[in-house]
């Protein structure tokens, strides 16, 4: 009698203790291993699109998902202000399996002191909210670097290759002398001169 | 002397000669000149995800003690109560731990990080404090090892042993997650835990639901 009493009694606590737990799914996130990084340094002032970066959803229920910056894992640089990193094209939710690639930006202020950047790409996900509980979370970090090299960049225009801006100054340079000679009454004349013709008057100038 | 220079010359060109034929280069155009050929190949890698999933994805608190009768705000067993009370998710003794953590990406750290509990008509938070203010605030009360007024106190614990220290705001190594006291977690790694809660010696927020999140986080590192 006493037994049962005590089996039924341990039972009772053990569904008690499990059956909130076991009322939700799972939840997960994973996201690319491969550091987040810029190909060539990036200006004060500058722009940059970085590589989107991957996102999976792992649980087995739809989930929200964000994206921050924080420096969590170790590395060399200085961290990397949040405010610098701009997400665009966050879904608000992934169903389970789903994957989507976030596209980040990058946007270097003008006062930003140069060196090594490095922090992480922090994706969260989320099922809903539980009140009065305890929300289990799940996150996965990935490394973000770049190099903030020295020289402002004033705008995009900039951004331009510099043979580019080396042509248009030629061609800007020539019209502005051809304007000036035009108006100035200067001109020009360009002759052929045969070779022999040219020794014949300079021997005849000579004699 | 000339002989020499004959002879010098007759090996630079019999040298020279024979690499060119070497490098198959001939006179006679060969019989499939210009057809080009081409082999499809293909190629498996393992997975380069780091991930992380966690059953269930909300948990309950239960088995809560502690609190003052004489004040009648002593707990029971679904209600935190006051000063200090405790709750579980799962129970260090006998060891019950509903909390499955695995790693389903490529090896990591796993971290843990709690945040501020929410009440429910979006007043005034509880802030989550630990014993050494590692990440987050001390706790206020009995040197480090309980919460003060609006501040509570997350311990996660497993068969290794309990984190009395406690979670921080700021995502830490997770020293349940390997019995080494380590957090460093190979693929398919997972490990069961469960969750003590110490609230507040007071609460100025009124509410009676809360709300509050425990995140785990593969991080990148080396064992």
């Amino acid at each position: 009698m006493h037994l049962r009493l005590a089996l039924s009694a341990a039972l009772g606590v053990l569904i008690f203790v499990a059956a909130p737990a076991a009322a939700y799914a799972s939840v997960g996130v994973g996201v690319q291993a491969a550091p987040v990084q810029l190909a060539g340094g990036a200006h004060p002032g500058g722009t940059y699109a970085l590589p989107p970066v991957y996102v999976v959803n792992t649980g087995s229920q739809a989930e929200s998902v964000a994206i921050r910056i924080e420096r969590i894992s170790r590395g060399a640089g200085r961290t990397v202000p949040r405010s610098w990193i701009r997400v665009s094209g966050l879904p608000p939710t992934l169903e389970h399996g789903q994957s989507a690639r976030i596209p980040l930006s990058l946007v270097v202020p003008t006062d930003a002191r140069p060196g090594q950047y490095f922090s992480d790409v922090v994706v969260t996900g989320s099922a809903a909210l539980i009140a009065g509980g305890a929300h289990l979370g799940v996150a996965a970090a990935t490394d973000l670097e770049f190099r903030v090299v020295p020289g402002v960049v004033s705008s995009a225009w900039f951004a331009v290759p510099s043979w580019v801006l080396l042509a248009v100054a030629i061609v800007i340079a020539l019209t502005l002398a051809l304007m000036l000679m035009t108006r100035s009454g200067i001109s020009v004349r360009i002759e052929r001169m045969t070779a022999g013709a040219a020794a014949g008057d300079g021997g005849g100038g000579g004699a | 002397m000339e002989r020499k220079a004959r002879s010098l010359a007759v090996c630079v060109l019999v040298v020279a000669a024979s690499g060119i034929s070497g490098c198959g280069i001939s006179g006679a155009a060969p019989q499939n000149a210009g057809q080009a050929a081409s082999v499809n190949l293909s190629l498996t890698t393992v997975p380069t995800i780091r991930s992380v999933t966690v059953s269930p994805a909300g948990a309950a608190f239960g088995n809560c003690t502690g609190g003052l009768a004489s004040r009648n705000t002593q707990s029971t067993p679904g209600k935190l109560g006051f000063p200090n009370g405790q709750c579980f998710v799962g129970l260090p003794s006998p060891g019950f731990y509903p909390i499955t953590i695995t790693n389903t990406g490529i090896a990591s750290q796993i971290y843990v990080n709690g945040t501020s509990a929410s009440p429910s008509d979006g007043g005034d938070q509880w802030s989550l404090c630990t014993e050494h203010g590692d990440g987050g605030p001390t706790c206020s009360r009995d040197d480090g090892r309980m919460p003060g007024t609006n501040q509570y106190m997350i311990q996660n614990f497993s068969a290794a042993g309990q984190q009395t220290a406690g979670i921080s705001e700021t995502p830490t190594c997770d020293r349940e997650f390997f019995a080494s006291g380590q957090c460093w977690a190979v693929q398919g790694a997972s490990q069961s835990e469960g969750i003590e809660l110490i609230g507040p010696q007071f609460s100025t927020d009124t509410s009676t639901k809360w709300t509050m999140t425990i995140t785990w986080t593969p991080v990148p590192g080396h064992p």
